[in-house]
C-alpha cells in the first residue's frame, strides 16, 4: 500500500509541471529555432520529410487501429508537454529528466519515439492476432470424416444455399455451420465447392482461421520434448532423471554451502559426479538388460528412441564434457614450450626422404600420368623440404606444438554441419571391420572433436590471462610440471573461462539443431515430421515459433547464468 | 663477504641433475614418445581405411580403363554429373562434369558469402550504432534485435525465412511491389530491376578510363597551379565537373555506335523505327496503339486478332540484338511474337519463307544477308518470292547500358536479377544473423574510444565529420576489424548450411554428388580443402594485420 502510494506521489509530483509557473518559465523562440532547426538546410530538410513519414503513418494508424493509436498519442502529448514544461521551468523530476534524456532529446527523437511506439503497437497487434484471437487451438482438424458428394438441388434441400447460379471451381463458404474457438472467432465452417459441370458439390468442413494452428504444437508437445520417450517403459526413466537431478541438486547446493564440507574429498566427488553426469544420465536413460523398449528397464538403441529436445540437451551435454579434457590437452599442447627437434636432424631427415621417395615414388607416378598437372603432382616429395623448413619456422621442431596447431585450426577451419557428415559417412572407415557405432555415439564424437578445438582456444586464452609470477612462484617451490598446472596454473586459469565454456555451450546447444541434416531425431527433425502428419499438414510455421522460444529461453537463461557466474567468480575484477 | 665465496664452477648445479629430471631431455623424449604413439593412432586409421575400402570393393578408386589404383581417386569426377542445378553463375547442364557441378557451387557459395558479408556490414554497423542512441526505445530495439538473433540457431532461423516467410509470400501474378517500386516479392523470390551492358559499353569504358585520367591531370595541374599563386581553385569540383563530360560524350559516342540492325521485306516499307507502329495500326485498324487495350475490352477486336497482327520478328537465341529490339518494341507497346533460331541461316530461310517479317541481327551479318538475299531475289521468278522483293535494312541504336526491369510473362519473370527464394532465404539469414554479431562488434569497438578523444577533438575545433573520420573511427577500426575477420568467416563457414533451403552452395553440390558416385572420401576431402583454403587465406590475412597494427602501438 505504500508502495502505491509512493508511486503516486511521484506521478502527481512530475504532473505538477504542467501548472506553468510564469515567473519560471524562460524560453527565447528565436534561440531555440537556431539551435534546433534552421542551423543547417539539411537538418531542416530531414524534419520535414520525417515529420511527414510521422503524420503519414500516424494518420494511417488512427484509421486501422483507433483505439490505441489514441491512447498512445495521449501519453505522448503528455509527457512531451511534461518534459519541455520541465526543462522550461528548470523543474525536473526524475521521470522528466529520464525522458529528457532517454526520449525526447531532439526534435527527430521526439518523432522518433512515438512512430517507434505506434510500430511496437502494431508488431504485437499483429502478432497477438496471429498468434490468439484469430487463432485455433483445436486438438486436431477432421476435415476427411464429412466430405460427401452431393448435388446442388440436395444441397439446397438440405437448408444449404442456392449453388445452382455460382461459377464453377468457385468457392462458396456459408456459414451455416461454425465452430467458434476461445477468443470468440469462427474457426470452422463449411465449403461447398463446385465441380466443372455443376452438378457435383464437394461439402467440406475445414479451417478457416487466419491465425496460427497452434493445436499442431500441443498435441506434439511429448513429441518435441521426449520423443520416443514416452513410451511407459522409458517415460519413467525421464521422471526418475528430472528427480534425482533436483534432490541431488539441493543436496549439493548445500553441500557446496557448508563450511565443515570445504574442501574435502566428498565435494570432489561430488564436482566429479556432476561433471560425468551427462555420460551416467545417458547410460541410464538407455537402460540394461534384455527385452528393449518393451522390458521395464531393457536397453534401447539411442538411434530410433532418444529424440527432441532431451536428445539436443543430452547431446550438447555429452559433447561438452567429453570435449573438455581434450580441449585442455589441446590447449596446454599449444603453449608447450618443450625443446624442439632440432634442425639438424629434421632437415637430413626430410633431404633423404625426398631423394628416397623421388627415386621410388615419382616413377611410378610419371608412368601413370595422363596429364600436366599430373606430370607436376607426381613430384609431390619436393613439397618434404618445404614443410620441414616450415616446421621448424614455426614450431622450432616441437612435435605437441605442431600437431595441436594443426588439429585446432583444420576443426575450426570447417563448418559443422560438414563435421557432421564426416563423423556419420566416414567412422566407419576408420574402424576395424565390423565395429558397429551408433548413429547417435559418431556424432556425439565429432561434436566433441569440433567443441574441443574452439575449447583449446579460450583455455589458451586464459593460460595466457594467468600471470608469468604464477608460473615462476610454482618453479620456484619445486613443483614438478604436472603438479604445477594441476594445483596452481589449470584451477586459475579454467576459472577464469568458465563463462567461455557456457558460452560455447550455448553455441553447441544451437549447433546441435544441425543434426537433423544427418538423419537424427533432434528438435527440429521432429518439428519437421509435424508437417507430414495427416492431421497437421504442412503446417511448419507453428513448431517453428514455438521451437524459436524454446531455444532463445534456454539459450538466453543459460546466457544471463553465465553473466552471474561471471560476477561471482570474480573475472576482470582483479 | 664477497671474497668469502668459494669461486666454484658455474655449471656444477647442472651437471648433478640426472638425465631423467632433465627437462630438455624429457622434453625431446616426450616428443619421441608423442610422435610414435601418434603413429600408432594413425597407422591403425590408416590401415582400417585400407581394410575397408579393400572390403567395400574397389570401387571407389576405379579407373577409367577398369583397374584398380589410389591415382584414379579423382577420375570419376570428369563423368557426367547427371543432376540438375537450380542456379547457374556460369553455364551448366547435367551432361558437364562433376567438377564443373562443383565450380558451379563454389560460385554460389562465394556469391552468397561476397553478398552477405557486405550487406551484413552495412546492418551491423547501423545496429551496433543504434545500440549506442541516445534514444532508448532504438538502442533496446537494436538490444532485442541482438538478442534474439544470437540466442536461437541460425538454422532454424533459415528455415522459419524460408518456409513460412518466403514460402508463405503471394504468388508470382498477386506478386507484391513494395511502394511501386520496380521490384517484385513473391513466393519465386526477390525479381530487382538490374543492368544490362550493351556491347557498346566496351567504348564507354574506354571514355570512362580516359575521364579518370584526364580528371587526375587536371587535379594535379590545378594543384600546382594553387601552389604558385596561392589561390583556392575548387579544384575537386573542376575535376568531377570535367569527367562528367568526358563521360557523357562518351555516352553519346557509344550510344549512336550501333553494330545491330533489323531487316525488313521491301513491301512493308520500313523507313524508321515508328513504322513498325503503323503497320500494326493499320493491321488492327485503330488510331493508337493504345486503343489496343481498351477495344480488347470493349470486345471490338479479339486476342487472335492481336495475335495475328503482331509483329513476327526472327533473332538468334541469346543474341544482344534481340533484347536490344525487343525492350524497344516493348517500349512502344507494339505487340509482337519473337521467334527464336539457334543458326544464322535458319533465321535467313525462315524470313525468305515468310514466317517472319522483321530479323534481328548484328549489321554486318544483316548487310551481308540482304545482299545474298537480293541474288536469290533476282534469280526467282516473281511469284515465289512471298515477302515481296529485296529486303530494306535498318539500324538500330542503342545505349551501353540499359536498365532491365523485371515482368511478368507467362508464369515467370523475364528481365531485372532474379534472386530465386532459396538464395533470398540463405542470404538474408546469413546477413541478419552475422549483423547481429557485428552491431556487438562495432558497439565494443565504439565504447573502447574514451570519451576523451572525442572530446579533445571537439576542443581542437574538428568538425563532427572530421572527428569521426580521423579521431573515432581509426581507433574504433583497431578494436572492430579482429573480431569483426572472424566473423566474416564464420558467415562463409555457415553458407554450407544452404543444404537445408536446398540452395545449391559447395556443399550442397558436393553432397549430392556424394549421394550419386558413392565417393564419400574424396569429396569430404575437397569440401575440407575448400572450406580450409577460405578459412586459412582468410585468418593468415588477419594475422597479418594484426602483427602490422601492434608494431604502431606505442
Amino acid at each position: 500500500m505504500e508502495r502505491v502510494q509512493k508511486y503516486l506521489n511521484v506521478i502527481l509530483n512530475s504532473l505538477k509541471v504542467l501548472i506553468p509557473q510564469r515567473d519560471r518559465m524562460q524560453l527565447d523562440w528565436r534561440r531555440f529555432l537556431g539551435e534546433n532547426i534552421t542551423y543547417s538546410g539539411w537538418i531542416m530538410a530531414w524534419l520535414a520529410i520525417l515529420t511527414w513519414i510521422t503524420f503519414s503513418y500516424t494518420t494511417g494508424q488512427l484509421q486501422s487501429a483507433p483505439t490505441g493509436t489514441i491512447v498512445v498519442l495521449m501519453i505522448w502529448g503528455l509527457t512531451v508537454a511534461m518534459t519541455m514544461l520541465a526543462e522550461l521551468q528548470k523543474r525536473h523530476t526524475d521521470w522528466t529528466l529520464w525522458m529528457k534524456g532517454n526520449l525526447y532529446n531532439s526534435i527527430t527523437n521526439v518523432q522518433v519515439s512515438l512512430l517507434l511506439v505506434l510500430l511496437i503497437l502494431a508488431a504485437f497487434r499483429g502478432f497477438y492476432s496471429y498468434a490468439y484471437t484469430n487463432a485455433s487451438f483445436a486438438d486436431a482438424v477432421p476435415p476427411t470424416e464429412r466430405e460427401y458428394e452431393t448435388t446442388v438441388e440436395a444441397v439446397a434441400e438440405a437448408g444449404g444455399p442456392n449453388l445452382s447460379r455460382m461459377p464453377a471451381n468457385l468457392e462458396f463458404v456459408s456459414p451455416t455451420e461454425s465452430i467458434t474457438n476461445r477468443a470468440g472467432v469462427v474457426v470452422r465452417e463449411t465449403a461447398y465447392i463446385l465441380n466443372e459441370d455443376k452438378t457435383v458439390v464437394t461439402v467440406e468442413n475445414r479451417d478457416i482461421h487466419t491465425g496460427a494452428t497452434w493445436g499442431a504444437v500441443i498435441d506434439n508437445f511429448s513429441n518435441l520434448l521426449i520423443f520416443r520417450y514416452k513410451q511407459p517403459n522409458l517415460v519413467w526413466r525421464v521422471y526418475a532423471v528430472l528427480i534425482f537431478i533436483a534432490v541431488f541438486g539441493v543436496a549439493s547446493t548445500f553441500m557446496y554451502r557448508s563450511e565443515r564440507l570445504r574442501s574435502s574429498r566428498l565435494l570432489s566427488g561430488v564436482s566429479l559426479f556432476w561433471i560425468t553426469s551427462p555420460i551416467i544420465i545417458y547410460q541410464f536413460l538407455l537402460g540394461a538388460g534384455e527385452g528393449g523398449a518393451e522390458a521395464f528397464f531393457g536397453r534401447v538403441s539411442p538411434d530410433n528412441t532418444l529424440g527432441g529436445f532431451l536428445f539436443s540437451v543430452i547431446l550438447a551435454l555429452m559433447a561438452i564434457v567429453i570435449s573438455f579434457p581434450l580441449g585442455v590437452l589441446l590447449a596446454l599442447g599449444r603453449r608447450s614450450e618443450v625443446r624442439g627437434i632440432p634442425w639438424w636432424i629434421t632437415y637430413p631427415v626430410a633431404g633423404l626422404g625426398m631423394v628416397y621417395l623421388l627415386f621410388t615414388n615419382t616413377p611410378t607416378l610419371l608412368e601413370g600420368a595422363r596429364s600436366n598437372f599430373g606430370i607436376l603432382l607426381a613430384y609431390w616429395p619436393i613439397l618434404i623440404p618445404v614443410v620441414a623448413y616450415g616446421f621448424q619456422r614455426t614450431w622450432e621442431g616441437n612435435v605437441v606444438a605442431a600437431f595441436s596447431t594443426i588439429f585446432i585450426e583444420v576443426w575450426r577451419g570447417i563448418p559443422f554441419i560438414t563435421v557432421l557428415f564426416m563423423s556419420i559417412i566416414l567412422f566407419p572407415i576408420f574402424l576395424p571391420e565390423g565395429w558397429e557405432v551408433l548413429n547417435m555415439t559418431r556424432v556425439v564424437a565429432g561434436s566433441a572433436m569440433f567443441s574441443a578445438a574452439y575449447l583449446a582456444e579460450n583455455v589458451r586464452g586464459g593460460l595466457q590471462a594467468i600471470p608469468r609470477g604464477q608460473y615462476e612462484a610454482a618453479d620456484s617451490l619445486g613443483l614438478s610440471n604436472f603438479t604445477k598446472y594441476r594445483l596452481i596454473i589449470l584451477p586459475q586459469a579454467i576459472r577464469l573461462v568458465i563463462p567461455a565454456i557456457v558460452g560455447q555451450f550455448i553455441g553447441l546447444f544451437k549447433d546441435t539443431s544441425l543434426v537433423y541434416l544427418v538423419g537424427l531425431f533432434d528438435l527440429l527433425a521432429v518439428a519437421n515430421t509435424i508437417a507430414s502428419q495427416p492431421d497437421w499438414l504442412g503446417i511448419r510455421t507453428e513448431p517453428y515459433i514455438f521451437l524459436l522460444a524454446l531455444y532463445f529461453v534456454c539459450s538466453s537463461a543459460m546466457a544471463w547464468y553465465s553473466r552471474r557466474l561471471e560476477r561471482q567468480l570474480g573475472v576482470g575484477q582483479r | 663477504m664477497a671474497g668469502e665465496i668459494p669461486p666454484g664452477p658455474p655449471s656444477m648445479g647442472q651437471e648433478s641433475i640426472p638425465f631423467w629430471r632433465d627437462g630438455r631431455v624429457l622434453g625431446v623424449l616426450a616428443q619421441i614418445a608423442f610422435v610414435i604413439g601418434f603413429i600408432i593412432v594413425a597407422g591403425w586409421f590408416v590401415s582400417n581405411i585400407l581394410n575397408n575400402i579393400s572390403s567395400l570393393g574397389s570401387s571407389q578408386f576405379i579407373c577409367q580403363d577398369g583397374g584398380f589404383s589410389y591415382r584414379c581417386a579423382f577420375d570419376f569426377m570428369e563423368a557426367d554429373a547427371q543432376f540438375d542445378i537450380s542456379e547457374t553463375p556460369i553455364d551448366y547442364d547435367p551432361s558437364d562434369s562433376y567438377w564443373r557441378a562443383l565450380g558451379v557451387g563454389a560460385l554460389n557459395t562465394v556469391k552468397v558469402t561476397v553478398l552477405g558479408i557486405i550487406f551484413a556490414t552495412i546492418l551491423g554497423t547501423l545496429v551496433g550504432i543504434a545500440r549506442l542512441s541516445p534514444n532508448w526505445l532504438v538502442s533496446r530495439i537494436a538490444l532485442w534485435y541482438v538478442d534474439l538473433l544470437r540466442n536461437t540457431p541460425l538454422v532454424l532461423q533459415l528455415i522459419f525465412l524460408y518456409f513460412s516467410v518466403l514460402l508463405g509470400l503471394p504468388q508470382i501474378d498477386s506478386a507484391i511491389q513494395p511502394l511501386g517500386l520496380p521490384m517484385f516479392i513473391s513466393q519465386r523470390g526477390v525479381n530487382l530491376p538490374s543492368f544490362e551492358f550493351m556491347p557498346s559499353f566496351a567504348i564507354l569504358m574506354a571514355f570512362i578510363i580516359l575521364g579518370i585520367i584526364q580528371a587526375q591531370v587536371l587535379w594535379v595541374i590545378l594543384g600546382r597551379q594553387e601552389e604558385l599563386t596561392g589561390k583556392e581553385s575548387n579544384r575537386l569540383t573542376w575535376a568531377i565537373i570535367s569527367f562528367i563530360v568526358v563521360i557523357g560524350i562518351g555516352w553519346i559516342v557509344s550510344s549512336n555506335e550501333t553494330n545491330q540492325a533489323v531487316l525488313t521485306p521491301a513491301s512493308m516499307r520500313i523507313r524508321e523505327f515508328d513504322d513498325f507502329e503503323q503497320i500494326v495500326l493499320n493491321r488492327l485498324d485503330v488510331n493508337q496503339l493504345n486503343d489496343i487495350a481498351s477495344d480488347l475490352e470493349e470486345g471490338l477486336i479479339t486476342q487472335d486478332q492481336v495475335d495475328e497482327a503482331a509483329l513476327k520478328i526472327c533473332v538468334l537465341r541469346d543474341a544482344p540484338s534481340e533484347t536490344n529490339f525487343t525492350s524497344q518494341l516493348r517500349r512502344a507497346d507494339i505487340p509482337y511474337e519473337v521467334k527464336r533460331t539457334t543458326r544464322q541461316d535458319q533465321s535467313t530461310s525462315s524470313f525468305i519463307e515468310g514466317d517472319c517479317e522483321a530479323y534481328v541481327g548484328p549489321t554486318a551479318v544483316i548487310a551481308a544477308e540482304r545482299d545474298a538475299m537480293d541474288n536469290i531475289i533476282a534469280a526467282t521468278p516473281e511469284d515465289d518470292v512471298v515477302n515481296g522483293g529485296a529486303a530494306t535494312m535498318l539500324q538500330l541504336t542503342e545505349n551501353p547500358i540499359r536498365l532491365s526491369i523485371p515482368r511478368i510473362e507467362g508464369f515467370n519473370f523475364v528481365g531485372g536479377w532474379k534472386m530465386t527464394a532459396e538464395f533470398t532465404a540463405i542470404l538474408l539469414g546469413l546477413i541478419l544473423n552475422t549483423a547481429a554479431s557485428i552491431a556487438e562488434i562495432v558497439r565494443a569497438g565504439i565504447q573502447s574510444v574514451s570519451k576523451g578523444q572525442t572530446e579533445a577533438a571537439r576542443a581542437l575545433g574538428l568538425s563532427e565529420s572530421q572527428r569521426l573520420r580521423l579521431v573515432i573511427l581509426p581507433q574504433a577500426l583497431k578494436v572492430i576489424i579482429p573480431p569483426q575477420t572472424s566473423q566474416y568467416l564464420n558467415l562463409a563457414k555457415n553458407s554450407s548450411l544452404a543444404l537445408a533451403v536446398a540452395y545449391p552452395d559447395f556443399w550442397n553440390l558436393g553432397n549430392t554428388t556424394i549421394n550419386q558416385s558413392g565417393r564419400s572420401i574424396q569429396i569430404i576431402l575437397l569440401v575440407m580443402v575448400f572450406y580450409l583454403s577460405i578459412s586459412l587465406s582468410v585468418s593468415g590475412v588477419l594475422n597479418w594485420y594484426n602483427r602490422r597494427n601492434q608494431l604502431q602501438e606505442r
